[in-house]
C-alpha cells in the first residue's frame, strides 16, 4: 500500500502543526481558476490504528468510561465471536474494526472471523441483500444450494467455542446450524433495512433467524415479526476516526482553498455517493431557488463515479442540473478521503441530506456531531436522528428543502441551536461508546445465569 | 454562621450511594399508523414501553431545553398533525406519577377522549408508524459516595447525567413517593427538609438535566453557605 507520501495523518489534527495539502483529486471543482492543482493519491493510506478507551473520555466524559468498565467486570474471562463477510471496506467492518479492540481491552476477548465463499456465493448474497431491501428477485433452487453450501463449508472449517457468537447480515446467517455443538448464545446482527423483505428471501432466511437467541437491528421499522427477542442498536459513528475527529482549523482552510469553496460565504453541503436515492438533483434545484433570496455556494461532495456505470450517469445528470453556476462545486472523491470530507462538513454553514431512501443515514450523524444545522429527507433512520425543529429540519420536497435553507441561514441563532442540540443527541446515542454500552448489556442480558 | 456550620459538619445517618442505570432498548409486537391503533397499542403494550416512550426518552433527549415532553405527544404533533393532542399529551409530567399503570391511564384517558371529539382523526393514516420500544435496565453503582453536603455537592457535579435521571427523576416509581432519591435522602438523613423540599419544586421540563444538575448544586451550596434545615 502506497503511504500518503507528504502527508502526515497527524496534520490534521487540532494541532497547531502546519497541515499538508489535501491528497485528493477532485473531478471537477468551479471555477477552476480559483483552484490550485490538487495532489492525487492513487491509493488509499495506510489505516489508522483503532484509539484506546481512554481516549474517548475528554469527549464523553470519565463516567461513562466508568460505566462501560463496570458494566464489563460481570463479562471479564467471556468470550465473543463476531463472523461476517468482508475484513474491509463497507461499514460493518469499519465498525468491527473499532469495536472488537474495545471490547478486548474490557477484557471480553473477541475475536473476528470472515466467512469465505466464491464468486458465486457473493453474487447470490448481492442479490439476496437487493431483494432484502425490496427489489425483484427469482429465488431459484441454485442460489439456495450455493449459499447453504459456502455457509456449510465455513461451518466445518470454523470453531465456535466462545460464550456469544455475533452474526453479521444474512451472508453467514446459516452458520446457526452450528449451535447444536455449542453452549454458546448467538445473535444476528442485522444491519439492512427488512422493512419490506422480498417474500421469498425472507421466507428462505427467516428458519435460520429463528434460531437465534436473540436479533438486533438499526431502526424499528427495520424488525420482523419473530419468536425471538428483538433489540435495536442505532448504528454510530467514531468521534475519534478520520471523518470525524476535531480538525486543526488552517486544515480545513487549505482543503477549502484547494477544492474552491469561500469560507467568508455560506456553505451549503450534501456529502453523499452520486445515487439517484440521495436526490443529489434535487439539492440543486433547492440551491437554485433559495439562492434566488440569499447568497450561498453549494457543495456536493461524494464518490462512486468512478467505479459504479450508475454513479457516472448521477454525475452528470447533476453537472447538468449545476449547469456553469460558478456558486455549485461537485467533488467526486475517492473513498479514503475521510479527512477531506470531515473538512467539508466543519466548513460548512449548513449540510443537506435529501435522500428519497435511506438505510440509517450515517452522513447526517456526522453532520450532527460537527454542531451543523443539517436538513434532511424524513426517510429511513433519519427521523431518529432529526426531531424536526429540535435537533435539525425533515423535509419532504425540494421546495420544503429551499425554504428550510433560507430560513435557517437567515436565523442564525435558531440553526445554531439545532447544531448544539444535534451534537448532544449524537452525543448521547450515536457514538461508538454507546454502542460498546449496548453490547455489554447484551452479553449480560444473555449470558444471565450462565456460568 | 453557626448554622451554615452545621450544615456543612453535619453527617448523614445513612450514606447517599450514587448509581446510574444504562438501557438497553427491546423492539416490542405493538405498532401504530392511526391514534385508534395508538390507543390499541397503549392498552396492550408491556409496562416498559410505557416507561420507555416517557421516563426513558426524557433522558434520552435530556439536552432539549424545550419543547420536548414524550414520544407520544411528539408524534401526535410531528406525524399526525394533531397538535391540540400533542399539547395535551405533552403537559403530562411524570413526576406526578408514583407507576407506570397510573401513566399508562393517564395517556390512554388523553387519546380515547379525544377521538371521541373527533372520531375521524383516529382513522387518518400518520406520515410516519409509531413502533413501540421497551427499555431492559441495568442499575450501576458509581465511585460516588456521600456523608456531608459536601459530598453531596461533589457527587452531583461528577456524575452523569443518566445517574441524575435515575435519582431525580426515575426514582419515583421505586420510592412510590411524589419525591426522589435526592429529596428523600436531604429529609431522612441529612434533616434538611426545606433543602429537600426546593429540590423536588425544580421543573425538569423547561431545562435540560445539565440545567437540573446545576439548579441542584446551586441550592445544596446555598443550604451549605446559609446553613438552611
Amino acid at each position: 500500500m502506497k503511504p500518503a507520501k507528504g502527508i502526515s495523518r497527524d496534520s490534521a489534527q487540532a494541532t497547531t502543526k502546519t497541515p499538508d495539502p489535501p491528497r485528493v483529486a477532485p473531478v471537477r471543482v468551479a471555477p477552476p481558476e480559483r483552484r490550485r492543482s490538487p495532489r492525487a493519491w492513487e491509493t488509499p493510506p495506510a489505516p489508522v490504528p483503532p484509539p484506546p478507551l481512554d481516549n474517548y473520555q475528554s469527549i464523553v466524559g470519565a463516567a461513562e468510561i466508568d460505566e462501560l468498565r463496570f458494566l464489563a467486570r460481570e463479562l471479564k474471562g467471556k468470550t465473543v465471536k463476531m463472523i461476517n463477510s468482508t475484513a474491509v471496506g463497507g461499514g460493518v467492518a469499519e465498525m468491527l474494526n473499532r469495536l472488537v479492540p474495545l471490547l478486548s481491552e474490557l477484557e471480553v476477548i473477541t475475536h473476528w472471523d470472515v466467512i469465505t465463499g466464491g464468486n458465486d456465493f457473493f453474487e447470490v448474497t448481492k442479490a439476496f441483500h437487493n431483494a432484502l431491501h425490496g427489489s425483484a428477485y427469482e429465488l431459484t433452487r441454485q442460489a439456495q444450494e450455493i449459499f447453504l453450501v459456502a455457509n456449510e463449508q465455513n461451518r466445518q472449517r470454523m470453531q465456535f467455542n466462545e460464550d456469544v457468537i455475533v452474526v453479521h447480515d444474512p451472508q453467514p446467517a446459516a452458520l446457526i446450524r452450528a449451535r447444536a455443538g455449542t453452549s454458546a448464545r448467538w445473535v444476528w446482527r442485522c444491519h439492512i433495512d427488512l422493512s419490506n423483505p422480498h417474500p421469498q428471501v425472507w421466507g428462505f432466511l427467516r428458519p435460520f433467524v429463528e434460531q437465534f437467541d436473540a436479533a438486533v437491528f438499526s431502526s424499528q421499522s427495520f424488525a420482523r415479526q419473530l419468536p425471538i427477542p428483538q433489540y435495536l442498536f442505532y448504528p454510530c459513528i467514531d468521534p475519534l476516526s478520520e471523518k470525524n475527529k476535531d480538525l486543526d482549523d488552517s486544515f480545513v482552510q487549505k482543503v477549502c482553498d484547494e477544492f474552491g469553496v469561500d469560507r467568508k460565504r455560506p456553505i451549503i453541503t450534501q456529502v453523499s455517493r452520486f445515487d439517484r436515492l440521495k436526490d443529489p438533483v434535487g439539492v440543486v434545484q433547492a440551491f437554485k431557488l433559495a439562492r434566488k433570496y440569499t447568497d450561498c455556494q453549494l457543495v456536493l461532495a461524494g464518490g462512486g463515479a468512478s467505479d459504479d456505470p450508475e454513479g457516472a450517469i448521477v454525475l452528470n445528470e447533476v453537472k447538468e442540473a449545476a449547469g456553469a453556476d460558478p456558486d455549485i462545486i461537485i467533488l467526486d472523491l475517492p473513498p479514503w478521503c475521510a479527512l477531506e470530507i470531515n473538512a467539508l462538513q466543519r466548513a460548512s454553514t449548513l449540510v443537506v441530506q435529501k435522500s428519497i431512501k435511506e438505510g440509517f443515514g450515517l452522513t447526517v450523524t456526522e453532520a450532527l456531531w460537527k454542531g451543523k444545522p443539517t436538513i434532511a429527507g424524513a426517510v429511513g433512520g433519519i427521523p431518529n436522528q432529526i426531531i424536526h425543529k429540535l435537533t435539525g429540519a425533515l423535509v419532504h420536497s425540494v421546495e420544503g428543502c429551499a425554504y428550510q435553507i433560507r430560513y435557517l441561514l437567515t436565523h442564525p441563532e435558531f440553526a445554531d441551536q439545532l447544531g448544539k442540540n444535534g451534537h448532544e443527541h449524537v452525543k448521547e446515542n450515536f457514538l461508538m461508546t454507546t454502542n460498546v454500552r449496548r453490547w455489554l448489556l447484551l452479553f449480560r442480558i444473555l449470558l444471565a445465569g450462565v456460568r | 454562621m453557626a448554622a451554615a456550620t452545621s450544615t456543612l459538619h453535619r453527617v448523614a445517618a445513612k450514606p447517599f450511594y450514587f448509581n446510574t442505570a444504562a438501557y438497553l432498548l427491546r423492539i416490542t409486537r405493538q405498532k401504530a399508523a392511526t391514534l385508534a391503533e395508538l390507543l390499541e397499542a397503549l392498552r396492550e403494550c408491556p409496562e416498559e414501553s410505557i416507561f420507555q416512550h416517557t421516563f426513558r426518552t426524557l433522558q434520552e433527549h435530556h439536552f432539549i431545553r424545550q419543547g420536548f415532553s414524550n414520544d407520544f405527544a411528539q408524534w401526535a404533533l410531528s406525524s399526525c398533525k394533531e397538535p391540540g393532542l400533542g399539547e395535551r399529551l405533552s403537559a403530562v409530567d411524570v413526576r406526578e406519577f408514583t407507576s407506570v399503570a397510573e401513566l399508562r391511564a393517564t395517556f390512554m384517558r388523553i387519546v380515547g377522549d379525544f377521538l371521541q371529539a373527533n372520531p375521524a382523526a383516529g382513522k387518518r393514516s400518520a406520515q410516519e408508524v409509531f413502533y413501540f420500544c421497551a427499555s431492559d435496565t441495568v442499575v450501576i453503582p458509581t465511585s460516588f459516595v456521600a456523608e456531608t453536603m459536601q459530598d453531596f455537592a461533589m457527587g452531583v457535579r461528577s456524575v452523569s447525567v443518566h445517574s441524575i435521571h435515575h435519582h431525580f427523576i426515575e426514582a419515583r416509581l421505586r420510592l412510590k413517593l411524589m419525591s426522589n432519591d435526592f429529596s428523600q435522602w436531604l429529609h431522612e438523613d441529612m434533616g434538611l427538609t426545606d433543602t429537600a423540599r426546593a429540590l423536588n419544586q425544580i421543573d425538569i421540563y423547561t431545562g435540560t438535566l445539565e440545567d437540573v444538575r446545576r439548579h441542584i448544586v446551586r441550592i445544596v451550596e446555598r443550604a451549605l453557605t446559609a446553613g438552611g434545615n
